[in-house]
């Protein structure tokens, strides 16, 4: 028997309304539909449960905190009942609107010790525009009701270059998010996806893209973060370190802040991870698979008794170093070679030696004896620069 | 059929005037066609002649008539293509006549097509039976029609045929005339058989077919024939005549029109133009046709770099019915492998590349026109430029002559203003304006090829709304202040957008293409400048920022597999793009800007 998975994922695929930018698998949802989809991913833990056990854990979504008490409890029993609880961190996401304190507890009594709440903005014209449910208000009693129930793990997403954002609203905004006082932030600017209004308003010309407003919007993000004391660990991911003893020797700075989020680092730097629910990807054994993103299709499959697997592939070693190497260099701490050795069977020194010299060239790149990281200016270029890396 | 009761004729009209109709009539009342198999157009085969009312190849079809005099004649109709572009196919067709039908819209009057075509009949000293067609349409005016004919033909209209080939009035008396007025072909008096070959088509089963008209003696299945031009000897397999199809006939006779065909695998070794003599007791050459030469070119390439191969069976295919088009290998840095091919004008090359995409189904880019320049060099020879990317170096050019062209543009009267205006921006000078009739002018004048290759019909369709019509003929070469044009990106020349301008036009359209290539070349991670130079001067600027960040915020699990594929897209698209210097483009970027030439 190889190794347990040491990564679980579980999608949840409802929303009490589909957000303007959202290009996740995702519907509105009728409480019978929710009870046969808690059912089928009870039987998808079980299919999984002999070969995980997981150190990290996250319940993404869609909105999982949508879920009912009785609901969260049947599948945090099943969990139970197949080992997968007792991750070292276990991440819920939440959308202001639907926290309330007795789920809070719930979770915090099973184990669940981090929270991401999908904020994305605290004003309220542009959480109309995004199609937000939750206001301004449901986001700082939320955090409050988190609190109270002992939650200290607690991540905010934000959104900017939201079509009407000006850079004064930007600074208020991440200003008060700073505020609260969480140890984490994920900050992203507006992705306009394919198959999302925000997309067709674009395409339709009614939005227009300023890219100079976007780039002193990421540069505000970057200084005030850093002024707050937060570590840029990825492009859009913000964590605090936990205070340094006093007394202690001189501090050692470590890869990664205190609190990134280790779930997310697993997936940048290629570790094997479950992927349950609907539209879910995983990536087991070298074999990269995803779920169907139909509910209904993902739920007949696993009455019968077996996984929704729409699509699986595994790649050659070559092309999934390069994948290894591109999506890597999103964090701030790059690749180190020994590592990248170790998960790939390449030498990323050698393998990609003309792609390095250009990122070094560009300014893009920092090679020391031990790694390979991008630039703040690298950083920017992310998508060019793993472009560079992959290979066929 | 003995000479004496033999008639080649061919019919020459303006687009629309009604010349596949009338033919379409004849063959019906001289029962070559039977009433039940009459389907309109029956003379144009391919669907683009249908579609676009042209006729671009000939097709002889032989009718026979008997007279009121109660004998029995043997009509041969060669139909012409109707546009100047076709000028070599229409004297190639009009040297086996000895007469034609010019039809004139009683409508619509004499058009600038007419004019055109009118100058080469006149140059084989055709008879010439004008047709006034369409009088049963209810503002058609004969006594106008038959004014213009005089005043701007000049041919005498007393015996115009009053017609309306839709209506079935006046094609008795259209054959009547024929027989009355052509005369019959007469043997040259040479010792043996002379056939003129005046086209070629291939047929998959019977190889080349050649269309001949048989000047002296005669042409039967079985003979020994040579063609000195290609210096062949062949045995002929199957003489015959159309009726529309073709069909076998055991002989043609002095007179007659008529196909052979001998095994022949290759349209190359058939010269149209070329003698059919006896190959035993040869007789002299009759005179040919001129060398054919194309006016304009143009490259054509593959939009899929991997349709070279097929682009040039598709380029050679049509070639095998087409003589006029020529094509050779050109390569671009832009667009990789392509051909550099000639044509006759611009309907021609239009006609080409339509049906490169239509029948043979596949994409192609053509690059900016361009009419072949006479260089004169400092060191005394001259040399013929079709491509700008291969005039030689300035200081080797003594002076550059271009192509110019005589046009006839007819508008009402009412738009006089603008059309002088048009002329006088294509740098045309009006030699002469008539006055048509009570609401049409012609302008003749001379202008530059060069300047009506692009938009000039266009202009002058859309300033007439519709009602002007313009035709030209080639009238020599004069010298000129040509300077080329580069385009260029961070200082490096792209050749596809190189051309040929007059000097006093270069700086205004280096601006254009510099802003139009401003719209299409994406951002990339540095700044991108591009220019327009005129004889290595610079006269348009343009500059595309650097692009500030090129990333995407959001990438977790789900998303890696997605991105991926993504980027390996991108990845693989840049490798189909052209970089030019380190710039690189796409080539829909390329294929955008010659779009909007």
């Amino acid at each position: 028997m190889s190794e347990p998975v040491r990564s679980l994922y579980v999608h949840v695929p409802f929303c009490a309304h589909k957000c303007e930018y959202c290009a996740f698998y995702s519907a509105p949802a009728s409480g019978d539909q929710i009870n046969r989809y808690v059912a089928a991913l009870v039987r998808e833990f079980e299919l999984i449960a002999g070969g995980c056990r997981p150190d990290t854990l996250f319940f993404g979504g869609g909105t999982p905190s949508l879920l009912t008490l009785r609901q969260w409890e049947t599948v945090l029993e099943a969990m139970r009942r197949c080992g997968l609880t007792g991750a070292a961190e276990w991440t819920v996401e939440c959308n202001p609107a639907t926290v309330s304190a007795d789920k809070a507890r719930l979770l915090r009594d099973a184990g669940v010790n981090r929270i991401s709440m999908g904020v994305q903005s605290l004003d309220e014209t542009l959480l109309d525009r995004l199609g937000r449910v939750h206001s301004r208000d449901m986001v700082f009693r939320s955090y409050d009701i988190l609190r109270g129930a002992g939650f200290t793990n607690v991540n905010i997403d934000l959104m900017f270059a939201i079509p009407g954002q000006t850079l004064d609203i930007w600074r208020q905004t991440l200003h008060e998010a700073l505020a609260l006082g969480t140890h984490h932030l994920s900050c992203y600017e507006v992705i306009y996806e394919e198959d999302t209004p925000l997309f067709h308003q674009l395409q339709k010309g009614e939005i227009d893209v300023d890219e100079d407003l976007a780039c002193a919007m990421y540069d505000e993000l970057l200084d005030a973060t850093a002024a707050a004391g937060f570590r840029q660990y990825e492009i859009a991911n913000f964590a605090r370190s936990m205070p340094s003893d006093p007394g202690g020797s001189q501090p050692t700075v470590s890869e990664w802040p205190d609190y990134a989020c280790r779930h997310n680092i697993n997936y940048w730097r290629g570790g094997d991870s479950h992927g349950l629910g609907p539209s879910a990807s995983e990536y087991v054994g070298g074999v990269r698979s995803r779920n169907w993103s139909n509910t209904t299709l993902y739920c007949e499959q696993l009455e019968k008794g077996r996984r929704a697997k729409e699509f699986a592939e595994a790649l050659e070693p070559l092309a999934r170093a390069g994948e290894l190497a591109a999506f890597g260099l999103r964090t701030t701490p790059g690749w180190p070679f020994d590592l990248f050795k170790q998960r790939s069977g390449f030498d990323l020194r050698t393998g990609w030696h003309d792609d390095i010299h250009r990122l070094i060239e560009r300014g893009w790149g920092v090679q020391t004896d031990e790694r390979l990281y991008l630039t703040r200016t690298g950083l920017r270029f992310a998508d060019a620069a793993a472009e560079m890396f992959l290979r066929p | 059929m003995d000479a004496a009761h033999i008639r080649n004729f061919s019919i020459i009209a303006h687009i629309d005037h009604g010349k596949t109709t009338l033919s379409d009539r004849l063959l019906q009342r001289t029962g070559t066609v039977a009433d039940r198999d009459m389907q309109e157009q029956h003379l144009d085969a391919m669907d683009l002649e249908k579609e676009r009312g042209i006729t671009i190849k000939a097709h002889p079809v032989t009718m026979y008539y008997t007279a009121k005099n109660g004998e029995k004649y043997e009509l041969n109709l060669i139909d012409t293509p109707g546009h100047v572009d076709f000028a070599y196919e229409v004297s190639r067709s009009l040297s086996a006549c000895e007469g034609a039908l010019l039809i004139v819209d009683a409508a619509q009057g004499v058009e600038a097509q007419t004019v055109a075509n009118l100058h080469l009949a006149m140059k084989q000293n055709l008879e010439i039976i004008p047709v006034i067609n369409k009088i049963d349409l209810p503002h058609a005016d004969i006594p106008q029609a038959k004014q213009q004919l005089e005043d701007i033909l000049a041919i005498p209209a007393e015996h115009a045929v009053l017609a309306s080939a839709k209506e079935g009035i006046g094609i008795e008396e259209i054959l009547e005339t024929i027989v009355e007025r052509i005369p019959p072909p007469k043997p040259t008096g040479e010792k043996s058989l002379q056939a003129l070959i005046f086209d070629s088509y291939f047929d998959t089963y019977k190889g080349v077919v050649i269309l001949v008209r048989v000047f002296n003696g005669e042409l039967r299945a079985g003979m020994m024939v040579k063609m000195p031009h290609s210096g062949k000897t062949v045995e002929i397999k199957e003489v015959g005549s159309f009726n529309p199809k073709p069909y076998t006939r055991p002989k043609l006779e002095v007179g007659e029109t008529g196909y052979m065909t001998a095994n022949i695998k290759s349209p190359r070794e058939v010269k149209v133009g070329d003698t059919v003599l006896d190959s035993k007791n040869p007789a002299s050459v009759l005179p040919g046709f001129k060398e054919i030469h194309p006016m304009v070119f143009s490259g054509i390439y593959p939009i899929n770099t991997g349709d070279y191969e097929q682009l040039k069976v598709s380029i050679a295919k049509l070639q095998l019915n087409d003589s006029a088009l020529t094509f050779q290998i050109e390569s671009s840095a832009a667009l990789g492998f392509g051909y550099r091919c000639g044509f006759l004008g611009l309907l021609h090359m239009e006609i080409v590349q339509e049906r490169l995409r239509r029948e043979f189904n596949l994409d192609i880019i053509a690059t900016y026109p361009s009419v072949v320049y006479r260089v004169q060099m400092t060191d005394g020879t001259m040399k013929e430029v079709d491509n700008p990317a291969f005039l030689p170096e300035a200081s080797y050019i003594e002076e550059i002559q271009e192509p110019i062209v005589k046009a006839f543009v007819i508008c009402p009267g009412t738009n006089i203003g603008d059309m002088m205006a048009l002329i006088s921006e294509k740098r045309g000078i009006i030699q002469t304006t008539e006055t048509l009739d009570t609401r049409r002018v012609m302008l003749t004048c001379k202008i530059p090829m060069n300047e009506i290759l692009i938009d000039f019909h266009d202009r002058i369709k859309s300033i007439t709304r519709g009602y002007g019509s313009m035709d030209y003929e080639p009238i020599g070469y004069e010298a000129s202040d040509m300077a080329k044009l580069d385009m260029m990106v961070n200082g490096e020349v792209m050749d596809a957008f190189s051309s040929l301008v007059h000097r006093s036009k270069a700086e205004n359209r280096g601006r254009l293409l510099a802003s139009k290539l401003k719209e299409v070349i994406p951002r990339q991670q540095f700044q991108i400048a591009i220019q327009a130079s005129v004889g290595g001067k610079f006269v348009a600027r343009e500059t595309i920022s650097a692009m500030r960040k090129d990333v995407t915020a959001k990438c977790y699990g789900g998303d890696i597999s997605r991105k991926r594929k993504l980027l390996e897209k991108q990845k693989e698209g840049k490798k189909r793009m052209k970089a030019i210097g380190s710039v690189d483009i796409p080539q829909e970027a390329f294929i955008e800007v010659l779009k909007t030439n």
